[in-house]
């Protein structure tokens, strides 16, 4: 289960709709807890497709990198990523899979009309051909 | 020893280690230790073919080991390794890369397809590339042919000028049926001739620090094949910025250079060159003249420069400049360092966007033609013929090479070559006015000066030079 807590979740949520119409990206930062992975921060970080931004993201090795740095430093883990889907359901999409990593939580936002609209945490497999649906908890409002 | 950071999800797999300490004097033997070490770090970071697994990237310090030497590159007991995965995706699978290739593309690229460092994986990464080549002249016309040839999947180019018959002598991705076409079409038109495959975007326009980031960011690496220097500052501190290799050559007479900058590992052309020389000093092609195969030789270093970056095969020239000339018939390399106080790319770059790079480079704004007002010390083409036809007693000099004044000159004039001019003033009268002309009225402008600065009061530059003597006064006068 990952739980994001209120300071992250508005932090993700405003990167996603500042970013509408193009996707959005960044990393969840917190601890793991047993089987519950809680997040306390999110960073936002810039989409790095270069191309039409509308259904596409890429993360910078080196903005992760940065990301986990600022998370050691700060005695906490890299624990998740975070995306958006403008206009479109948060569902792990074939390009979302293959460009995964079987290492961390996926979090992706489903933004209609500029607005948040629901969310999903998946779990990529290693071989980077299926991925496994994780509980989510995000404080509702 | 150095040290490995351990990202989280992996921890388990390390004894709950957040960092672990090996041995090992490059990065493969670094890992190779630690996965010896732990077992079952291995599968999840290298392929069953024991190559680091596509999502895996590896750090060391701030710098990616695939722009270094990969798994040869030095580790020292001070540096640190970070795991880092690679990470994109999308709510659609639009333009999906190609996978494979077509049949006759297998035909077409068969030379490659046989070769091991390129193969199919190399011959799909071309065909998946995207360069940007800013300028289709000298440099652009070889990169453009065999890049296109070679199977670059997507080329954008960048120009705004036409075909004239001075470029014909090495520009030879245009033909004399082209002349008066705009560069783009009849560079495009070339290009597809040779190969169909290739995706040619135009863009028309003079690359400038509004348009600059836009046009460069679709692409994975940019080749400047420009002749002037704010263009050049501006493409490198795009690249920069954007953290895009910037593939340079240039060219001068019978030398050249070239080098791959801006990559995060290596220096950036402001490392080379911190500022621009004063406007003037260093003579364009236009001014100074080129060996028409010149830019064949460095076009196409940077096309081999451009297709190894794309492979991730070889040596590239980062860190080195290649200076090649071709009088001597010899090539040497300076060692480049990057230069840690570089105003871009240094540790506190002071220069975090675009900046207006016609003032950086000491050239005034270009103000509208006023044919009827003339700055005071020049003097028309016309104005000049109407002198002479006048009878009115001035000194006309023409401050060109001899080999010039050889093509064409003014009856009128007396050739006094700029790097005589020194010591030849007491060839010229101080009280009787004197207009210098040259090819086009850069050299005569620093005549001018010259003249100013050792007396000469009544002193001005015909404006235009000999070129705008053809056009506007006698076209008998050949243009070059």
């Amino acid at each position: 289960m990952i739980k994001v807590d209120t300071k992250a979740w508005t932090t993700m949520v405003a990167h996603a709709e500042s970013k509408f119409p193009n996707e959005c990206c960044g990393a969840m930062i917190g601890r793991i807890d047993g089987d519950t992975k809680n997040v306390t921060e999110a960073v936002p970080l810039e989409n790095a497709y270069s191309g039409a931004q509308g259904a596409r993201y890429e993360l910078r090795p080196e903005d992760l990198l940065e990301a986990d740095r600022k998370a050691r430093a700060a005695g906490l883990d890299l624990i998740g990523i975070f995306h958006s889907h403008p206009d479109c359901d948060a569902y792990f999409s074939k390009t979302d899979l293959e460009n995964s990593c079987p290492w961390y939580s996926f979090v992706v936002l489903s933004v209609k009309g500029g607005r948040f609209d629901h969310a999903a945490s998946f779990l990529p497999n290693a071989d980077q051909t299926a991925a496994e649906k994780e509980e989510l908890l995000w404080p509702k409002s | 020893m150095a040290k490995v950071l351990i990202p989280t999800p992996l921890r388990q797999y390390v004894n709950k280690l957040d960092a672990v300490e090996l041995h090992g004097s490059t990065v493969g033997e670094v890992l190779g230790a630690l996965t010896s070490q732990f077992h079952d770090l291995r599968k999840q970071i290298f392929n069953d073919e024991g190559k680091l697994r596509s999502f895996v990237n590896v750090y060391l310090n701030d710098e990616d080991i695939r722009y270094l030497k990969k798994d040869a590159t030095p580790v020292a007991g001070s540096d640190t390794l970070s795991i880092v995965p690679s990470i994109a995706g999308g709510a659609t699978s639009v333009a999906e890369p190609p996978t494979t290739l077509s049949q006759e593309e297998i035909l077409r690229y068969s030379r490659h397809l046989i070769m091991p460092e390129v193969g199919m994986e190399g011959q799909l990464k071309l065909k998946n590339a995207k360069v940007l080549l800013v300028g289709t002249g000298g440099l652009g016309a070889p990169l453009g042919l065999y890049l296109a040839a070679a199977g670059i999947g997507r080329i954008g180019l960048v120009d705004f000028d036409v075909v004239d018959f001075t470029n014909l002598q090495r520009q030879v991705i245009h033909g004399t049926k082209d002349v008066g076409r705009k560069k783009l079409d009849s560079a495009a038109e070339t290009m597809n001739d040779i190969n169909p495959y290739v995706h040619i975007d135009k863009h028309e326009v003079a690359l400038s620090s509004e348009n600059a980031m836009d046009i460069l960011a679709p692409y994975d690496l940019v080749i400047d094949g420009t002749d002037n220097f704010p263009t050049r500052y501006l493409v490198n501190d795009a690249c920069v910025l954007l953290k895009k290799a910037n593939v340079y050559g240039s060219i001068f007479r019978f030398e050249g250079q070239a080098s791959v900058f801006a990559l995060p590992s290596g220096p950036c052309y402001r490392c080379l060159y911190p500022e621009p020389p004063p406007p003037g000093l260093v003579p364009s092609c236009a001014e100074g003249g080129v060996l028409g195969i010149l830019p064949g030789v460095i076009g196409l270093i940077q096309a081999t420069e451009a297709v190894k970056l794309i492979l991730g095969t070889g040596e590239p020239l980062v860190g080195r400049l290649l200076l090649y000339d071709a009088l001597a018939m010899r090539f040497r390399e300076l060692k480049l360092r990057k230069n840690p106080d570089c105003p871009v790319c240094g540790e506190h770059p002071t220069i975090t966007k675009l900046i207006d790079y016609q003032e950086f480079c000491g050239i005034p704004q270009q103000q509208p033609a006023q044919p009827t007002a003339e700055t005071p010390g020049e003097i028309s083409a016309v104005e000049v013929k109407a002198k002479i036809d006048r009878g009115d007693k001035f000194q006309l000099i023409d401050v060109r090479e001899p080999h010039e004044w050889q093509i064409g000159h003014i009856p009128q004039a007396k050739l006094i070559p700029l790097g005589e001019l020194p010591k030849r003033l007491n060839e010229l009268d101080p009280s009787v006015e004197i207009v210098a002309h040259c090819k086009s009225g850069v050299r005569s402008a620093k005549a001018c000066n010259l003249l100013r600065q050792n007396g000469f009061n009544r002193v001005s530059n015909m404006t235009g030079g000999i070129l705008a003597w053809s056009d506007k006064v006698d076209p008998s006068v050949p243009k070059y």
